[in-house]
């Protein structure tokens, strides 16, 4: 039977239940740098629709995947700040084998991240902000790994968690004015081996840009600001190792492109962005992705 | 009579006092540029007990702050309030009321 490859637009999901979905990020569709101020806690909770159905192969594959990730912020003092993320998802497959539609999904608690951040530079002058910080974390496989179905094991993408250990590191930097906002991180993911399957590492470039639609002109206290948001999303993945080979029918590199909106007053933000492929490499039959559309509610305490 | 006459008369007198020992601190702050940077900022004033009213003026990068009676910041104090919040203190004009 054809396994379902883990593809770019799996490892951008598993990605930003990660890493992206913090916190006091400005941009949706990825976690920057703006404060956490000491002593305070921010929670983030996002929901997430996934859909790739683009199948270069006869199988026909049509993967989606529904996700709820919760994130917890802590500031440590002002330029460190802690986070927990701790993602569920649903996921279905839909393919053709020999001839007959199959239908293969799973539920559950997907792997846990931990990661820190650490404001470096910090430039303030009036109205306006320049951040530049460091992440680092790593994903603990809190995720069953290891779930059957009538058809047998489910592939990795399939499972809940990933069994292994995987670190990330990366820099963030923003620059945000009364007027608009612009974001931008790299970040590099190793990830490691577990249950025979080695996902190959990823390299990702993200960038943000929010305009304030309204209030258009600014008057005195602190009014609720309505933000046009327009980001771009850069992945590359290696190819994976399953049993010591290189599976050529797997990583590539995607760019997404997202428009989104977003409210922001000074206790909570309702977010949503549509994540539209633009571009995707990828190699051998792996499976494209549709889009990506993220809810998301932050409030601070 | 008498002493509702004289409590009333020292109530009258009295609360003017009061309301002057109130102070405005209208403070200068750097990096402010959305209202999500407010929240940190109001919680660490809260947090001390002693504030009557917050506001802040985005535009302006004031922080409008009123004090209950006869409690008072010092500049240092300030600096580290906003250093804790993520931004930078300036200035202080404050302005009794």
């Amino acid at each position: 039977m054809r396994c379902l490859q883990w593809t770019p637009a799996f490892v951008f999901l598993t990605l930003t239940m990660g890493v992206s979905s913090v916190v006091d990020a400005v941009p949706i569709t990825f976690n920057t740098a703006l404060p956490v101020a000491e002593g305070e806690f921010i929670f983030r909770q996002q929901l997430r629709w996934l859909r790739s159905s683009d199948d270069p192969s006869e199988a026909d594959r049509d993967m989606r995947v529904v996700a709820t990730i919760s994130v917890l912020g802590y500031g440590v003092n002002s330029k460190l700040a802690v986070f927990g993320v701790l993602p569920y998802g649903d996921k279905t497959l839909e393919m053709n084998r020999s001839g007959t539609e199959i239908e293969r999904d799973n539920q559950g608690l997907a792997d846990a991240t931990v990661f820190a951040r650490y404001t470096f530079w910090q430039d303030n002058i009036r109205g306006r902000t320049f951040r530049l910080a460091g992440i680092g974390g790593f994903t603990a496989p809190t995720g069953d790994d290891d779930k059957s179905d009538g058809f047998g094991r489910l592939p990795a993408p399939l499972q809940n968690g990933t069994g292994a250990w995987d670190w990330f590191g990366g820099a963030v930097v923003t620059y945000q004015t009364l007027g608009y906002q612009l974001d931008g991180q790299f970040s590099y993911r190793h990830n490691r081996e577990a249950n025979n399957f080695d996902a190959g590492d990823e390299a990702r470039l993200d960038l943000s840009w929010q305009y304030r639609l309204w209030p258009r002109k600014l008057s005195g206290g602190v009014p609720g600001f309505f933000y046009g948001v327009l980001e771009a999303n850069y992945l590359h993945q290696d190819k994976n190792q399953r049993g010591g080979q290189s599976d050529e029918n797997s990583g590539g590199d995607t760019v997404w492109l997202s428009p989104g909106l977003q409210y922001v007053t000074r206790r909570w933000v309702l977010e949503a962005v549509v994540q539209k492929p633009i571009y995707q490499n990828l190699n051998g039959n792996a499976l494209k992705n549709d889009q990506i559309v993220t809810t998301s509610f932050r409030m601070n305490f | 009579m008498r002493a509702l006459f004289f409590t009333l008369l020292l109530t009258m007198t009295w609360s003017p006092v009061t309301q002057a020992a109130e102070t405005l601190y209208e403070i200068r702050v750097d990096g402010l540029a959305c209202p999500y940077c407010a929240y940190g900022i109001e919680k660490k004033f809260m947090q001390r007990g002693i504030v009557k009213t917050f506001d802040m003026d985005f535009k302006k990068g004031l922080v409008k702050v009123t004090l209950k009676d006869g409690e008072e910041m010092t500049e240092p104090q300030l600096k580290q309030l906003f250093d804790e919040a993520g931004f930078s203190y300036r200035s202080v004009n404050k302005k009794a009321l």
